[in-house]
């Protein structure tokens, strides 16, 4: 017998003896009196599944006929009736006035006023133009590093750009 | 007079319900509580167990007649009740297991060493089972049941019968495999 056939044949064999454990178990048998312990708990159970046993409710069974069933659903719609009944019968309702009166409005035309307050349109502000450099104009001109198309170049005011002074005389 | 007659009418079921009930109980209670044990492995447990599945019967009483298979229907319900409670109760230690095998294991004809030998290989395949996944677990513990066949097995756990086979051939091979590991390493 190699080692697989002798694994092979040891697992087997470890499993039915498993198995035979698991048998031996089952067929344990219970205790003497099973069925009669079991039968006293049935008889000691409830005999309906009621919310709230009937306090006149004999054990044969009082409310099992259909007839008085429905008498006592019909007592206990009549008992809830008959006391929503009372409730409501005994509610004092408050006084309703005979007339409604509307409130007086300032201006008596039913919308609303505008209070005295006047509508002032916005204006728009026209352009602001500096003031002219009149003493810089009066200076001599001169060649050089100083000359206008330098300056112009250089360090140019808002007045220098052109169509300032169209727009100076226009102003003027 | 119509009150009267529904009156005996429902007196009459009653009676015959109750007497249903209780050759219910005289004919499975044994077999029920078998299923019970196998599975809780205390005597007390397994009663508690055929006592609750015996007061669910009497609960859907009405519904008797509509049962083919009241064995089948019955073992379905305790099963469904012992896993139940199996599920709640803390895991019970190995120890406590050989204790009550010891209790009730027969001990005619053998030895006190014999005993001892023959309980620690049973708690032994009991902690092999127990480290089964359930559906194998599950199985191979109703197998054990030869009064139940595969159909009814699969009828009990609500599965095909083809589905019954394979577990129990996966069950067979895992438990043969745990067993040697234990034997090996012990």
């Amino acid at each position: 017998m190699n080692p697989s056939t002798e694994d092979r044949f040891d697992r087997s064999a470890g499993a039915l003896a498993a198995e035979e454990t698991l048998r031996m178990i089952a067929s344990l048998p219970a205790r003497p009196g099973l069925e009669e312990r079991v039968k006293a708990g049935l008889r000691s159970a409830p005999r309906r599944g009621m919310v709230i046993a009937w306090p006149f409710a004999s054990a044969e069974g009082w409310l099992h006929s259909t007839g008085r069933r429905a008498a006592a659903a019909a007592a206990i719609v009549l008992a809830v009736a008959g006391g929503g009944w009372g409730v409501y019968s005994h509610i004092q309702v408050a006084p309703v006035p005979a007339a409604l009166v509307d409130p007086q409005l300032p201006n008596g035309t039913g919308r609303f006023s505008t209070a005295g307050a006047m509508h002032v349109p916005k204006t728009v502000e026209g352009p602001m133009v500096p003031a002219p450099l009149v003493e810089k104009q009066k200076q001599p001109a001169s060649r050089g590093p100083h000359s206008p198309k330098h300056a112009a170049t250089k360090g140019r005011g808002p007045e220098d750009l052109p169509g300032a002074e169209k727009q100076r005389k226009a102003v003027e | 007079m119509e009150i009267v007659e529904s009156a005996v009418h429902d007196e009459a079921r009653q009676h015959a319900e109750e007497a249903a009930l209780a050759a219910l109980v005289d004919q499975y209670a044994s077999t029920l509580y078998r299923v019970a044990f196998s599975v809780l492995r205390n005597q007390q447990d397994a009663e508690d167990a055929v006592q609750e599945a015996f007061l669910r019967v009497l609960k859907h009483r009405e519904t008797l007649g509509e049962i083919r298979d009241h064995r089948v229907w019955l073992v379905r319900i305790v099963w469904n009740i012992v896993l139940d409670r199996k599920r709640r109760a803390k895991t019970r230690p190995e120890t406590d297991d050989i204790a009550d095998l010891a209790r009730v294991l027969p001990a005619v004809g053998l030895s006190a060493e014999q005993r001892a030998s023959a309980l620690q290989h049973h708690a032994r395949v009991l902690g092999c089972v127990e480290k089964l996944p359930a559906r194998e677990r599950e199985v191979i513990l109703l197998s054990a049941f030869e009064d139940l066949s595969s159909v009814e097995i699969a009828a009990v756990l609500g599965v095909t019968e083809s589905s019954v086979r394979s577990r129990l051939f996966r069950a067979r091979n895992l438990l043969a495999e745990l067993l040697q590991h234990k034997r090996s390493t012990t």
